[in-house]
């Protein structure tokens, strides 16, 4: 491996309190992620994944241990300082979609950039190619309610690629939607692999594995590879 | 980037409108009250000290009844000859006159109105009209006393007889009179519709012989206003005494600056009030603009989690919600303007239907009265949306992402 991961995990813990007990979630896991590579984060409901992507993405800070991104101590970082590192760095495309149902598709794929003060036309130039490629150059004023779950899931993935990010995190998604357009955006993230950008995505279904360059195995926060 | 807030702004207002419109209540009646009341008391305030501040420092008024109360102004109590007398016999008077006033049909040419006529005693009050009054002829001549001479107001030409003018004839009550003059305006509307009759042509076709709602009264020139003032009183009261039985022995004699100051001192009461009951419907208003935000900021906790995940700061969260609640205040601020306008012009309309109502009330609603009202609903919006903005901004992404 190279000398610098992307991103790197030192003695990760995450624990929740719920009420008197303390519930060790992430039990000080080691990782390094290169730039460019397609991982599948495996493990069964529970196991602790959306709480391990979430803190590899600067959306959850650990509890114990380091987070470094491009090497940067990310876990140092204020949380104003972490969205900005979000916006700039990370693409989410989440199980539920997540879109604002009263914004137009392209409205939706410009916000991450209104945040990162793009200009308008800059923004929504940008916005509409995404959707273009996305097969949405059509249904861009549409809303939300009025798409289905898998051009939902595209929007998503537009507005995750709207600030150019590195790397995009994907929490089960394909969750949502049946098997053919489960493919269909598996074969969308595949695309941005090739582009170059590191992709990770968290499930529990076996299936998903057949893309991944490297799949990581998490069972009671602690994980395993093979 | 403001623009994106507006927008996510109006489309939640207008998806929640009902619960908007309720919020939105208090700010709309408080803008409401402030815009109607306040632009007809400034109506009020213009039309009165329009005219009292022509009036000469000399010049005091005699009116009956106790403190110039409105009612005893507008409810036919009268001076009569013998309190006149009693005014122009103290010392210090220069000149007291009656000056009735009587809504009369007066026909021109082919057409026929009810026009207000205003008597002015030519023979001893030209002068005090001219020099004291500052009334001026903008055509014409004064009228001169026993000629049958009659003067128009200003707005006569215009809105009764169009055309009428210098020279023409008028009949009223059968009996035949010259217009010598039209008059400059007077400062309001109501006088400024008024024909000015010599007192002894007033007598005659109102068929009066004598009292008058009002005696306008001139002080010997160097004389003290104050002691002259003191002077009518009593000799006033004499003659009161004397008329035992009667029911009204009470007057009220005012100067000029009296009375301005009196104007004002009612105006600032009026407007007091109005500012403080406005303020508890803002109060109401804002409590309600803050609860309905907690409540979209509860609604909208997953988007939240949402914006935060793809780079919202906390500035770009609360100046989200401060944008939709200031929109909100704005929003209320201007119906309130609306129908204050609206409730200010029926509210000069009523006035004007009332015949016992001298000054007519041109509601002014002045451009920092607009400005001020929206631009406070709008900073009253915001300050509302304050705390429930905070909340929003403080949210932590992950708990907000997987809140349902
Ligand atoms: N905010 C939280 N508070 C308390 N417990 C939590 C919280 N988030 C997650 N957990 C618990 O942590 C464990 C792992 O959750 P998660 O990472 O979401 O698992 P997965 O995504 O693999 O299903 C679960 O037992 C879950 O109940
Ligand atoms: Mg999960």
């Amino acid at each position: 491996m190279s000398s610098k991961p992307q991103i790197k995990l030192d003695k990760v813990k995450k624990t929740y309190r719920i009420g008197k007990i303390d519930l060790e979630v992430l039990k000080g896991i080691d990782l390094e992620v290169e730039a460019g590579e397609f991982i599948v984060l495996l493990g069964p409901s529970g196991s602790g994944k959306s709480t391990l992507l979430n803190v590899m993405s600067c959306l959850d800070v650990p509890t114990e241990g380091h987070v470094y991104l491009d090497g940067q101590d990310v876990s140092l970082l204020n949380e104003d300082q972490l969205a900005g590192v979000r916006g700039r760095k990370i693409g989410f495309v989440f199980q539920q979609f997540n879109l604002l149902h009263h914004l137009s598709a392209l409205e939706n794929v410009t916000l991450p950039a209104v945040f990162q003060g793009r200009s308008e036309s800059q923004r929504k130039k940008r916005a509409a190619d995404l959707l273009e490629s996305v097969g949405l150059g059509e249904r861009m004023d549409h809303t939300p309610p009025e798409l289905s779950g898998g051009e939902k899931q595209r929007v998503a993935i537009a507005r995750s690629l709207i600030n150019d990010p590195e790397i995009i995190v994907a929490d089960e998604p394909t969750g949502e939607v049946d098997t053919d357009t489960g493919k269909k955006i598996m074969g969308i993230l595949t695309d941005l692999h090739e582009e170059g950008r590191t992709i990770i995505i968290v499930t529990h279904d076996l299936e998903l594995v057949d893309y991944a360059q490297r799949v990581i195995r998490i069972r009671d926060g602690v994980l395993s590879e093979k | 980037m403001i623009k994106e807030y507006f927008k996510i702004a109006v489309r939640n207002i207008r998806k929640r409108a009902l619960r908007s419109w309720l919020t939105i209540l208090g700010i709309v009646i408080g803008a409401f009250l402030v815009v109607s009341l306040i632009s007809l008391s400034e109506g009020l305030n213009k039309a009165v000290m329009g005219e009292l501040q022509a009036v000469g420092t000399n010049i005091v008024m005699v009116v009956p009844g106790e403190g110039m109360d409105i009612t005893a102004m507008f409810g036919g109590l009268e001076l009569k000859n013998q309190e006149m007398e009693a005014i122009r016999r103290a010392r210090g008077v220069d000149v007291a006159l009656e000056m009735p006033w009587q809504m009369k049909n007066v026909r021109w040419r082919q057409t026929s109105e009810s026009v207000l006529l205003w008597a002015l005693d030519l023979q001893t009050g030209t002068d005090v009209a001219r020099t004291d009054m500052g009334w001026d002829v903008r055509e014409g001549s004064f009228a001169r006393a026993g000629r049958r001479e009659v003067i128009v107001g200003n707005l006569v030409p215009q809105n009764i007889f169009p055309g009428i003018e210098p020279g023409d004839e008028i009949t009223v009550s059968g009996r035949k009179f010259t217009v010598s003059g039209v008059l400059r305006s007077l400062g309001n509307r109501e006088d400024d519709s008024s024909i000015i009759f010599d007192l002894p042509d007033y007598r005659a076709v109102t068929g009066t012989v004598e009292g008058t709602p009002v005696a306008i009264v001139r002080i010997q020139d160097g004389y003290d206003i104050d002691l002259a003032i003191s002077n009518i009183e009593r000799s006033l009261e004499e003659v009161m005494v004397r008329r035992r039985g009667d029911d009204s022995p009470s007057f009220t004699v005012l100067s000029s600056e009296a009375m301005i100051e009196m104007v004002e001192n009612i105006l600032g009461v009026i407007q007091a009030g109005i500012v403080a009951f406005a303020g508890i419907a803002i109060l109401v208003g804002a409590i309600g603009i803050m609860n309905t935000m907690f409540t979209s900021v509860r609604e909208r906790t997953k988007e939240i989690g949402v914006l935060k995940a793809v780079g919202a700061k906390r500035k770009h969260i609360s100046a989200l919600f401060l944008v939709e609640s200031g929109m909100i205040g704005l929003l209320g601020g201007l119906m309130g303007i609306i129908t204050g306008l609206g409730a200010a012009r029926l509210g000069q309309f009523v006035l004007d239907q009332n015949p016992n109502i001298l000054v007519s009330i041109e509601a002014q609603a002045p451009f920092y009265l607009i400005f001020y009202t929206l631009l406070f609903s709008f900073l009253l919006g915001c300050l509302s949306g304050l705390l429930p903005a905070r909340r929003a901004a403080r949210l932590d992404p992950v708990e907000a992402l997987m809140y349902e």
